[in-house]
């Protein structure tokens, strides 16, 4: 492993430092011409209503409640897509019949279902664990579908000749050849999870960071509307980060011989 | 059928271990039908090395894919061991010319080469024994950890040598193996295989287009030509155990057998 990677770039972080420097000092700029209404907050008043967030107890239950809904919702459509797109990619026949279901299901607009799932189980967290795993199943679904599919013909030929019995041939061959696959589903469902759990407390008001972005704006709180939208996506960059991360770690022999 | 046996080499009343009856071959049906294979014949005795040469597209890689059970013949048998196979073989142990993509690149080497074993229910001590035994024999000592992608393209055929010798099945089908690699790894692993055919007694059947490793490394030469594909000749070499690239290469003999194939190539 080239050891570049690993420690850290200087040159790199001082540029990327500079680049939300520039952000920042525009986003002023723009504040001081009074292009938008006085009432949105400047550099300073943003930094504080981040720093009052940080320390207030609505902000990190309202936190943890969009995390709560948004990473059950994910593991549930991560666990079912898995395993239902490991069995269609597999066996030819199923993937055949399921292949008209599956374009359908992919192209339905989930945040259409809301209002049904509301009506089923009320604006509750309940409702947003289930829409948000409804729309986080399609991404794990099709890729997975696509890497059991994707078997390299040499290591079909290999297994057949050894004679590999069914089952180690699925734990052996078949998960590992389509990991890098569901990988990437994961990592993909993992920021619509945030975005649909944050957007479903926004349309819904079941309670979340979603709920209070809606609440400030009511309360004509832009300051504090502002920080809630920075933190949402904070949390959405760090999961991506998070999982990149995991994927260099778990997956060394896909980066390698794709390199 | 134009099959010359010199006169010394009697033919010895034991059955071969691996028999070839009036092998068929074709894709597609009917009028649009394409014949690869017309009636092949060929024996191969216990512990024989064979080549099979022909030109590229001739259908050799058909034929080995035939042998080892990977695909069905249209009409014809193949029989090991006296038994006609309809599949995959226990007795069969096959090197794919694209070793790079037969070697699993989520499985260490040791992984690798233990595999086809564990797929036999062998349990995780004996089967890790054996394949460091085998990656031993195949000069990769202690080079188990690592994963087939930190490893040159000659070391990963060892490695596919390596799993094949593993399986422990009595004949080693080998599809241009050294096809991929530069010229004096090639020149290595053709030793290799000798030396390993000589200790091990394996019975080896290797297709390649090249009919100077034909020769050097065979004990008998079945030429492939003419479309669709058909023994055209059978020449036992007789070079014996040692050989050597720069000597036997030189001999009258070799010289001799490698113009015959050319003449046969070239006339059909």
């Amino acid at each position: 492993m080239k050891t570049s990677t690993k420690s850290l770039d200087w040159g790199l972080t001082t540029q990327r430092l500079l680049a939300i420097a520039a952000l920042l000092a525009i986003w002023q700029v723009v504040i001081w011409s009074g292009m938008l209404p006085s009432m949105t907050p400047g550099v300073a008043a943003l930094a504080s209503s981040i720093g009052t967030a940080l320390t207030s107890a609505t902000f990190w239950s309202a936190l943890a409640q969009t995390m709560t809904a948004a990473v059950s919702g994910w593991l549930i459509a991560v666990a079912a897509g898995t395993v239902l797109g490991l069995l269609i990619g597999s066996i030819r026949a199923l993937d055949r019949s399921t292949s008209i279901l599956i374009d359908f299901g992919r192209s339905f607009p989930v945040l259409a279902l809301m209002p049904v799932v509301i009506m089923l189980l009320g604006a509750t967290a309940q409702m947003e664990t289930v829409v948000v795993a409804l729309s986080c199943l399609w991404p794990v679904l099709v890729q997975t579908i696509y890497g059991a599919r994707r078997m390299d013909a040499a290591v079909a030929d290999t297994v057949r000749t050894f004679q590999i019995p069914a089952l180690l041939r699925f734990r052996r061959i078949l998960l590992p050849s389509a990991t890098p696959f569901i990988a990437t589903g994961i990592r993909i469902s993992a920021s619509i999870a945030i975005l649909v759990a944050v957007g479903v407390e926004v349309l819904s008001q079941a309670p979340g960071i979603g709920r209070q972005i809606t609440l400030a704006q009511q309360a004509q709180r832009w300051d504090s509307a502002f920080a809630y939208l920075f933190f949402a996506g904070l949390v959405g960059w760090s999961i991506a980060g998070l999982l990149n991360f995991a994927e260099g770690r778990l997956l060394k022999w896909n980066r390698q011989t794709n390199d | 059928m134009a099959i010359q046996a010199p006169p010394e080499e009697v033919q010895v009343a034991t059955k071969p271990l691996l028999q070839v009856q009036g092998l068929t071959m074709s894709y597609g049906v009917s009028d649009s039908e394409n014949k690869i294979l017309n009636d092949l014949n060929l024996e191969v005795n216990d512990g024989e090395f064979v080549s099979i040469v022909g030109p590229s597209g001739v259908g050799k890689t058909t034929l080995l894919r035939c042998l080892s059970g990977l695909i069905q013949p249209k009409s014809g048998t193949v029989s090991v061991g006296g038994e006609v196979i309809n599949g995959p073989h226990r007795d069969l142990a096959v090197v794919f010319q694209d070793y790079s993509r037969s070697l699993m690149p989520w499985m260490t080497t040791l992984e690798n080469v233990a595999f086809p074993l564990q797929g036999r229910g062998v349990g995780k001590k004996e089967r890790n024994e054996a394949a460091e035994k085998n990656l031993a024999a195949v000069g990769l000592a202690g080079q188990g950890h690592k994963y087939p992608w930190e490893m040159s393209g000659g070391m990963q055929q060892r490695v596919a040598i390596a799993r094949a010798l593993a399986y422990n099945a009595r004949v080693l089908l080998m599809d241009e193996p050294f096809a991929s690699v530069d010229a004096q790894t090639r020149f290595d692993l053709e030793d290799l295989v000798i030396d390993l055919q000589s200790t091990l007694g394996v019975t080896i059947i290797l297709v390649t287009h090249d009919i100077d490793e034909a020769l050097y490394l065979a004990d008998k030469v079945i030429v492939l030509a003419e479309k669709p594909a058909t023994v055209v000749d059978l020449i036992e070499t007789g070079f014996g155990d040692h050989r050597d690239q720069v000597e036997t290469k030189a001999d009258p003999r070799f010289v001799e057998a490698r113009a015959r194939i050319l003449h046969r190539l070239r006339d059909h």
